[in-house]
């Protein structure tokens, strides 16, 4: 083989490793013997690198990723609504099988998962605080402008995962057993706990299961809004700490609410008593409601499609109809 | 309801496992076809869609991006026949700036401050050599450089023989050198 030849036919593709075993034999032999072809050939390797480097890969935005997950999210929705090819639909038996395995077993699966939410915390808690004072103004109702609050796109990142795959661990499902009994899954409890013989209630097995995890059950009762309770699911964060997250459907759409504990939360200086917060936000196409419960240190999201307005009338409704401590 | 979303949901993560980790590459070259980022964008979001669609024809164990990527060129192909995207314009180098930048942005977390200078240079002078070239060639190069594709996935994608793709790579790389070379040469005379 000569220099010429190795350079207009096998150079480009050495260096790419697209030579066929015999031709990468034959340039062995001759780069062997040639110091200037070997120069050539790292130059080559040289340049595919600093094309790489230089002309590389381009990070999608925050904005587009959402905006791309929710429409993965209704295409999903769709394909179960009008299934375009009926032989990948699941097999009668199988459906059959999935619907008799015990829910908590699916959700001990479940719980192995990393979580979304998981990043957020008490860091998060911290931001939207920032975020409010900084950028609060008179109407009260809207996000700072152009700026991006952390724990909403979490929260936002949540509500569109569950919003479409919501696995309740503590769902109506779960309490209504043949002999009548009902039953609640409990974090750190025994898997199944007989906490009722009485006719199953979604609205207080949630909460109950709620207050079993030492977690706030004064859940927003949406019914008057339209809005039935589709389950509730008890997780940790990275710190350990619980994780309540309710989801709520009717046919306007669907609500998620998210509670989790913040022991940093404090009182304004000065203050004798602090009822807590209510906050509405419009961000980045959701509608945001923050609360704080400063009694027990704890911080509630919910997030959904509804304009804003619709929701700060529905939280309000829902206040009339929760459930008190 | 409750089965039903969560058979949704096993495609619906294995799709996610499987094809979201490309999502920046088929940006990247959505970003390079549109030559704006709002038909990237749109481009991006029909290409994710109709993977997702037809998930079930990809065989898991095969090269997900390029599979991606042909979905993304045909849906790029089909919307200027059916009239709905404007051909890009001819002049490309401050598109090409641009994307050089978000790219340098992208990764800035690997850059060194004191190397920023003459990073940016280089990646500078690469853009240039880049843009001099013939779309065809810069598109093999990019393909086979940027998004780790093989001969033949490219050809696929760009349904063009094997050879011919070959030779795009190996032209495309010596007339870079050619344009890198004249810009050193101009740079070393003027002394920047």
């Amino acid at each position: 083989m000569e220099c010429q030849e190795y350079i207009d036919e096998y150079l480009a593709a050495h260096a790419d490793g697209e030579l066929s075993p015999d031709q990468r034999r034959a340039v062995g032999v001759h780069l062997g013997g040639c110091a200037i072809c070997r120069a050539r050939l790292i130059e080559e390797r040289s340049l595919k690198a600093l094309v790489r480097q230089n002309a590389g890969i381009v990070k999608v935005p925050a904005d587009v990723r959402l905006r791309i997950r929710a429409a993965l999210g209704d295409a999903a929705e769709a394909e179960l609504a009008a299934p375009s090819d009926p032989a990948r639909r699941p097999e009668r038996a199988d459906r059959d099988a999935a619907a008799r395995r015990p829910l908590f077993a699916r959700d001990a699966a479940q719980m192995r998962q990393p979580m979304l939410w998981a990043p957020i915390g008490l860091a998060a808690t911290i931001l939207v605080i920032v975020a409010i004072s900084a950028g609060l103004g008179s109407r009260g109702t809207r996000a700072p402008g152009a700026a991006t609050v952390p724990a909403f796109d979490a929260a936002i990142g949540k509500y569109l995962a569950d919003e479409r795959n919501f696995v309740p661990n503590v769902p109506a499902e779960a309490f209504a057993n043949d002999d009548g009994s009902v039953y609640a899954w409990v974090e750190n409890r025994d898997s199944v706990q007989r906490i009722s013989t009485e006719a199953s209630d979604v609205f207080n097995d949630v909460a109950r299961s709620y207050r079993e995890a030492n977690m706030p059950d004064d859940i927003f009762n949406f019914a008057e809004a339209g809005y039935q309770i589709s389950g509730g699911r008890i997780d940790h964060m990275a710190d350990g700490s619980p994780v309540t997250y309710t989801l709520y459907a009717g046919d306007a759409g669907t609500i998620l609410s998210i509670c989790f504990r913040d022991s940093s939360m404090a009182a304004p200086i000065g203050a004798i008593n602090w009822l807590g917060m209510r906050s509405f936000y419009a961000y980045k196409g959701y509608s945001i409601c923050l609360s704080f419960y400063p009694t027990g240190h704890y911080v509630s999201i919910l997030v959904s499609r509804m304009p804003a307005d619709q929701m700060i009338r529905d939280v309000a409704m829902a206040d009339v109809g929760v459930i008190g401590h | 309801m409750t089965v039903k979303r969560v058979r949704s949901g096993e495609k619906r993560l294995d799709f996610e496992r499987v094809a979201l980790p490309h999502l920046n590459a088929v940006y990247t070259a959505a970003l390079r076809l549109a030559r704006n980022p709002a038909d990237a964008e749109d481009l991006l979001q029909e290409t994710v869609l109709r993977a997702f669609r037809f998930f079930h024809q990809f065989t898991e164990g095969t090269n997900c991006r390029a599979w991606l990527l042909t979905i993304l060129y045909n849906n790029f192909r089909n919307s200027y026949r059916r009239g709905t995207r404007e051909q890009p314009a001819a002049s490309s180098e401050e598109f090409d700036r641009e994307l050089e930048l978000r790219s340098a942005l992208a990764d800035q977390s690997r850059i060194n401050p004191e190397d920023l200078l003459s990073g940016r240079m280089i990646g500078h002078r690469i853009e240039v050599a880049l843009s001099a070239l013939s779309a065809e060639f810069r598109e093999a190069l990019l393909l086979v450089d940027v998004q780790d594709l093989s001969y033949q996935e490219v050809a696929d994608l760009l349904e063009v023989p094997l050879g011919t793709i070959k030779s795009r790579v190996s032209r495309g790389r010596a007339l870079m050198r050619e344009a890198l070379r004249g810009i050193e040469r101009a740079h070393g005379k003027t002394g920047t």
